[in-house]
């Protein structure tokens, strides 16, 4: 009796497996993590793509999974099969993956110049990971000035005048300040660490967290934050989100995402990040993240898959993505289209997007953020000076690429 | 523990229990053997087709790349594929235009010859040529060999099909494919003989048995000796068919070397390529690095010495697998013979009951938990990591380095140039210590406080209660991802309310984040938080267990409210409160949330717990085996807490 | 029954409930101060964590009023935003049948495991409870994939609620049987022994004497399997490859995945799905208040 109870589940599962293999005809199944109207608009892409292509028998279904879930659900599904034919995602994980092997299909063999043409050429930089390309960019995502028009009637151009209006608009001990960001997330400082000329790798990928230029940045950084005094202390993305909606933060430097979190009766304009003049005059550089379309090395189905992410990435497509998802893509025809044009967010982005850099797809940098982050938390509470502290991470990022790639 | 001394009322014959000890050990010595040395012949064979076929490839694209492109890439490949009858077609591709510049394939004729463009369904052939391209320039730029420069792949019928870049001014500009025919079978060993090593000693035990009688030493020392003797029979028989096939192997494909290089050279004539640089045939004899093997010198002699060397190292890693499994064979032995065996069988009978109401849960535990957990350390004596998944275990097998590398690093302090110390965070035994104050401090917290919370909900009469049991737990419902995230926002420095607070009673605001014990502080106070509802429900479970009429003859006899405490309340609570104290203790040392979402491990690393290293290790570092020997370590630690407290307090023993 | 007899027998032996109160409207306050800022939050209608607000020099009152919880603005935006924008309900469904099933399954299996361990005495018992605490101590954070490749390839359980409930059980099972054996300890083994006299099986003596007199102990399993299923993720997302298939809080992670941090639908999200759970213990509480069970059944 005890044993049929455990049996009888499995004989039941075994019973259930067949029938929905059965269903599978020429479906190519979709997983995003988009939510909301950035859903809604794949989704529309998808019922059109479907009714176009009814007669070849293709159907395409898609599949929201949280975003914190989703990198552990690909890297457990797709090289055992179980996993999707195409899947989205930011190209962080891409050199991860492709090390790990069934996972990402290369797809330099698809590509014809006109495709290739069509996108932003540093989007296609992301997708590109030792000289092969291996997805098609869909959306890229990138910081910006995002201003409180109340507050900041027109936006600086140059980090002076940032400065300047900053020092105007704070009041520390009244938790008001003129520039508010996540400067300690190493991420959200790369767009000061670019403008001077930083990086995070020599090509090789060889880390060179302590370079020269980097140091520079943060003590730029250290001078605004407690010279200028223009910045809040332990700067969260919460803690950003809510100075901003209360009106406690003039400025803030985040991305696309941020505006969904900014409350209803909040005035805001989007601006270019401010040029350095303790750099030369260099545009700050912030890093872009880049969805892209990738086609599942296990799918069955791989031609009608890379058919697909090839549609979803045209212009009309684009349009309807960047109009209705509030995306931006990375499809630069798009954007003479006058609804996409005349909109200033987009717009925006557009132009912050020209002096945006890549973030690196190598597997190494997931070794880089926690050491560089412990570094910005020690250089901000001043318990280092910048140079030792990132001299500590860099020490700690080449032993852990060292010990990974022994032999 | 299941082996009890014999039943003296029935007697047992030793020399059934031992003959069929014996043949279960011969049997097990001389399958897995067989299995043993079928692989290694196997291993051995494919190993030298392996190389020839590497040799002839590294020979073609020597030649591909001086020939370039054009006609002459299309008559070397001709020429070689009549030069080598073992090669079905040769593909050579050129990424440059995407072109298919030569093949011998049957189905590249007619409208499909060479030269043309490749096509859609020879994407495959592209990508492994992209893969090659970018094998040689990985290698190249990290100083090392990571990843295969010649790539092979082994088809279902047994045919190898190899494919190796083609370089032109160092860089990869194409790649050739060879398709070779099925290599002959490998030589099997004989069934027979491998059954002789069963028979023989069985059936000698059998004589002996009848001579020694129904005496249980002697017939052990038999046995035991019989099986010793079969295991190293079976293994040094087995070294001697290996060493002949390795031997054979090396003076074969020396003999391939010397041929391979004449053979080039006189195509070289044949096409009309320069001569000059000569060609290098002993550096064609290399692993999947291409990285010569210097097993011979290229005019087919043999490096004995070199050969040597890698033949002693063959023979002590096959000592050890029969060493093993002579030593298993005689643990089976002893097993069956000293009646293990039967004494098993029979406990599993008397208490059939009792197992048949314990299985169901325990193959749950199996399949879901122990499984995996088994998997886990396996990879912890492996050097797994994301540039290795797909290698086989015995590849990346490092033994007990991981431990070593976690356990001998003592370096937890050292002096600054100010003379302070300076700890380090990232040491184990830092964090090892974090980990146990943490589970300390969290255990005793929500022990403490969930416990006085039962005992006054446990008071009769008290009025609001069942209001007062809902509020209490609610951190326990609410999910407590938002939860700690709330925490971790109060005691945000300048706009969190724990400051506010503190400045509303004239306090200086303190930045919790900034020293390793204020931002413990932090974390312990979410966790507990989060944890004294949990206990507080198991307390009242287990208050409920108290018979009312024992308080009322301690208080007939004048005991104090704490002696009623004391004697009956604390006595009676600990076959509930234990376990639920002991798997507190566990989970807490595993906490990975809090420690995660909360400190971060904030400042520098220092609140980290073991748990969330390990998670590092694994996936911001992708050292997969490093990081499951981190967990077994964790394991282990809490293995012997678990065993040291359960023999404290008897938790298992019951009434 | 017993509540009034009993404060009426022990009368003046009783200590005082005063400062019962006290220490317990303390910790009640402890409790749900960070549960009110979740409220705070669910119901201002925006997306950001609140944080204390105190105008520039902030008097004792400033301060107090920017650390009491209360939104600015009162709104129900987010709990309709969390309803309409995704198929919650469906997912709040799903997971209390996966959650129910689970604590089914596991408090059963639980408790035949525990009433062996706690009346046989059989050669491994002592190993068996033990693996079963050992099962505990490995962390889980290399065991997504192996568990993917057991439920997913091997069993074929993928998108089923019947894997996740396989797992949810396994997982809570071993605090379970614990729990469970360290109660049965102390029901007395008379009347077992008196019903094996008049002839009842093994099966009915547990069913109709021990199980009743374990409603306690059962309630607090079955709170703990229940929230073992209720709140769980990434398990569920790694194993559900249907939109149908999902859970309450896989659902709730999109508010807050990478970059974008909707808090506020969040908090909403974890209101509606602390309910059942506070609902659930309101109708396991009755078990876990005095005077039942073991003592008075022994008299």
């Amino acid at each position: 009796m005890k044993i049929s109870r455990l049996a009888l589940p499995l004989a039941l599962a075994a019973l259930a497996a067949p029938a929905t293999s059965l269903l599978a005809q020429k479906e190519v199944v979709v997983w995003h993590a988009y939510r909301a109207e950035e859903k809604a608009a794949l989704e529309k892409i998808a019922t059109a793509y479907n009714a176009a292509n009814a007669a070849k028998g293709v159907k395409v279904t898609t599949l929201a999974v949280p975003y914190d879930a989703f990198a552990d659900k690909i890297t457990a599904a797709v090289p055992r099969g179980k996993g999707p034919d195409i899947f989205i995602y930011a190209q962080d994980r891409l050199g991860g993956w492709i090390e790990a092997g069934s996972t990402v299909e290369p797809i330099d063999f698809f590509l014809d110049k006109a495709t290739t043409d069509r996108y932003i050429p540093t989007t296609m930089e992301a997708m590109t990971y030792r000289g092969t390309v291996y997805g098609l960019p869909l959306n890229y995502k990138v910081i910006t000035l995002i201003y409180n028009k109340k507050l900041v009637p027109t936006p600086p151009k140059t980090s002076k005048e940032l400065v300047a209006m900053a020092k105007k608009l704070t009041d520390a001990k009244s938790g008001r300040f003129g520039l508010a960001y996540s400067y300690s997330d190493y991420y959200y400082h790369a767009a000061l660490q670019n403008a001077f000329g930083g990086r995070a790798f020599d090509p090789g990928p060889k880390p060179v967290l302590n370079a020269p230029e980097n140091i520079k940045a943060l003590s730029l950084l250290m001078r605004w934050f407690t010279v200028d005094g223009i910045l809040p202390a332990e700067p969260s993305t919460a803690l950003i989100t809510s100075l901003f909606n209360g009106g406690k933060a003039a400025m803030v430097f985040s991305g696309p995402w941020f505006l969904g979190e900014i409350a209803q009766g909040v005035d805001y304009g989007l601006a270019l990040l401010p040029t350095i003049d303790e750099a030369g005059g260099k545009p700050m550089r912030p890093w872009m993240t880049v969805e892209g379309v990738y086609v599942a090395a296990p799918s069955k189905n791989k031609d009608a898959a890379y058919d697909f992410a090839k549609y979803l990435t045209d212009t009309p497509q684009a349009k309807i993505m960047a109009v209705e998802g509030r995306q931006t893509p990375a499809n630069k025809s798009v954007y003479s289209d006058p609804a996409v044009g005349s909109d200033a967010i987009l717009s925006a982005f557009r132009k912050q997007v020209e002096v945006a850099v890549p973030m690196p797809n190598l597997p190494e940098m997931t070794m880089v953020w926690s050491p560089a982050t412990t570094a910005m938390n020690t250089i901000v509470k001043k318990s280092a000076p910048p140079k030792a502290a990132m001299d500590q991470a860099q020490k700690s990022v080449e032993r852990d690429v060292a010990a990974l790639r022994k032999k | 523990m299941s082996v009890r001394p014999d039943d003296p009322a029935k007697s047992p014959s030793h020399r059934l229990r031992f003959g069929a000890g014996l043949l279960l050990g011969t049997l097990l010595v001389a399958g897995v053997g067989h299995r043993l040395l079928t692989d290694s012949l196997a291993g051995t064979a494919r190993f030298g087709e392996d190389r020839r076929a590497i040799v002839a490839l590294r020979a073609l694209t020597d030649l591909v790349a001086r020939a370039g492109s054009g006609d002459a890439v299309r008559t070397v490949v001709a020429e070689f594929g009549k030069a080598y009858p073992a090669v079905v077609s040769t593909r050579a591709v050129l990424f440059d235009g995407l072109s298919l510049e030569a093949s011998t394939d049957p189905a590249d004729s007619g409208e499909n010859a060479a030269p043309r463009r490749l096509k859609r369904e020879e994407k495959d052939l592209y990508d492994r040529g992209q893969r090659l391209r970018a094998a040689v320039e990985t290698n190249r730029q990290e100083g090392g060999a990571r990843k295969d420069e010649v790539e092979r792949e082994r088809r279902p019928d047994g045919s190898l099909s190899l494919a190796a870049p083609v370089e032109k001014d160092g860089e990869v500009v194409g790649l050739v494919e060879v398709r070779r025919l099925p290599p002959p079978e490998a030589p099997r060993p004989a069934l027979v003989t491998t059954l002789s090593y069963v028979v023989a000693p069985v059936v000698l035990f059998a004589l002996l048995a009848l001579v020694i009688g129904e005496k249980k030493v002697p017939l052990g020392i038999v046995a035991a000796l019989l099986l010793a003797g079969t295991a190293w029979g079976y293994g040094a028989q087995s070294w001697a068919k290996l060493a002949r096939a390795r031997t054979t192997l090396e003076s074969d494909v020396a003999t391939a070397v010397k041929d391979g290089g004449e053979k080039a050279h006189s195509l070289l004539g044949t096409v009309g390529l320069p001569v000059e640089p000569a060609l290098a045939p002993a550096s064609w004899d290399s692993d999947s690095f291409r990285r010569p093997l210097g097993l011979s010198d290229g005019a087919g002699n043999v490096d004995a010495g070199k050969v040597g060397v890698e033949l002693a190292s063959a023979r002590a890693s096959l000592r050890r697998a029969f060493l093993l499994l002579g030593a298993l064979a005689l643990g089976l032995l002893a097993f069956v013979g000293l009646g293990g065996a039967a004494a098993l069988a029979r406990t599993l009978r008397t208490h059939r009951v009792a197992y048949a109401y314990v299985l169901p849960a325990m193959v749950g535990m199996l399949v879901l938990v122990f499984f995996p957990f088994l998997y886990g350390i396996v990879i912890s004596f492996t050097d797994s990591t994301i540039y290795n998944t797909n290698a086989p275990l015995s590849e990346i097998f490092v033994g007990v380095k991981n431990y070593v590398a976690i356990l001998s690093d003592f370096k937890i302090a050292q002096h600054a140039a100010d003379g302070g110390l300076v700890f380090n965070y990232q040491n184990f035994y830092w964090t090892l210590w974090i980990t146990v104050i943490w589970t300390i401090t969290n255990v005793t917290f929500g022990v403490t406080v969930g416990l006085i919370l039962a005992l006054i909900l446990n008071t009769k009469g008290l009025a609001l209660k069942p209001a007062y049991r809902v509020l209490l737990i609610l951190p326990w419902a609410m999910p407590n991802y938002i939860t700690a995230l709330i925490w971790r926002g109060m005691f945000h420095q300048q706009f969190g309310v724990v400051n506010q607070v503190i400045q509303m009673f004239g306090g200086a605001p303190v930045s919790w984040f900034e020293t390793p014990f204020t931002s413990f502080l932090t974390a312990l106070a979410t966790n507990g938080w989060l944890s004294f509802p949990f206990m507080m429900v198991i307390s009242l479970g287990a208050l409920q267990s108290i018979p009312a009429d024992l308080y009322e003859a301690a208080r007939v006899d004048g005991a104090s409210r704490w002696q009623q405490f004391a004697s009956i309340t604390l006595p009676s609570l600990k076959p509930a409160l234990v376990p639920a104290i002991i798997l507190s203790v566990v989970w807490t040392f595993n906490m990975f949330n809090i420690v995660y979402l909360v400190t971060a491990g904030e400042p520098a690393g220092s609140t980290e717990i073991l748990v969330t290293q390990a998670y590092k290790f694994a996936f911001e570092k992708y050292r997969y085996g490093y990081a499951a020997a981190y967990s077994t370590v964790i394991f282990g630690i809490l293995l012997v807490y678990g065993t040291f407290q359960n023999r404290m307090t008897k938790a298992t023993e019951g009434v | 029954m017993g509540l009034l007899t009993n404060r009426s027998r022990a009368g003046a032996d009783e200590p005082p409930h005063f400062p019962m109160h006290v220490l317990l409207v303390v910790a009640t306050l402890f409790s749900i101060y960070p549960i009110l800022w979740v409220f705070t939050i669910a119901f201002s209608g925006k997306q950001s964590l609140a944080i204390a607000d105190v105008p520039p020099d902030p008097t004792f009152w400033d301060r107090l009023r920017a650390v009491l919880p209360w939104p600015a603005e009162v709104s129900f935006s987010n709990f309709t935003s969390v309803l309409t924008d995704q198929p919650f309900a469906r997912w709040v469904l799903n997971s209390a049948i996966v959650s129910i099933a689970t604590t089914v399954v596991g408090v059963f299996l639980a408790c035949t495991a525990a009433y062996a361990f706690s009346r046989f005495r059989f050669p491994g018992r002592q190993a068996g409870m033990m693996s079963f605490l050992v099962s505990q101590m490995f962390p889980g954070t290399l065991m997504l994939i192996p568990l993917y490749i057991i439920l997913v390839k091997w069993l074929n359980l993928g998108s089923t609620h019947l894997g996740l409930v396989l797992v949810y059980s396994t997982i809570s099972i071993p605090f379970c049987v614990w729990m469970l054996k360290g109660y049965f300890d102390t029901i007395p083994r008379e009347l077992e022994e008196a019903a094996l006299i008049d002839g009842a099986s093994p099966a009915v003596i547990f069913f109709r004497i021990v199980l009743p007199l374990a409603k306690p102990a059962v309630a607090v399993t079955a709170l703990f399997a229940f929230m073992t299923g209720w709140n769980e993720f990434i398990l569920a997302a790694t194993l559900m490859d249907k939109e149908t298939m999902y859970t309450a809080p896989l659902g709730l992670r999109f508010f807050v995945g990478g970059f974008s941090q909707q808090w506020g639908f969040f908090a909403a999200g974890a209101i509606i799905v602390s309910i059942p759970v506070v609902a659930l213990f309101l109708f396991l509480q009755k078990y876990l208040v005095s005077g039942l069970t073991a003592g008075s059944v022994k008299g």
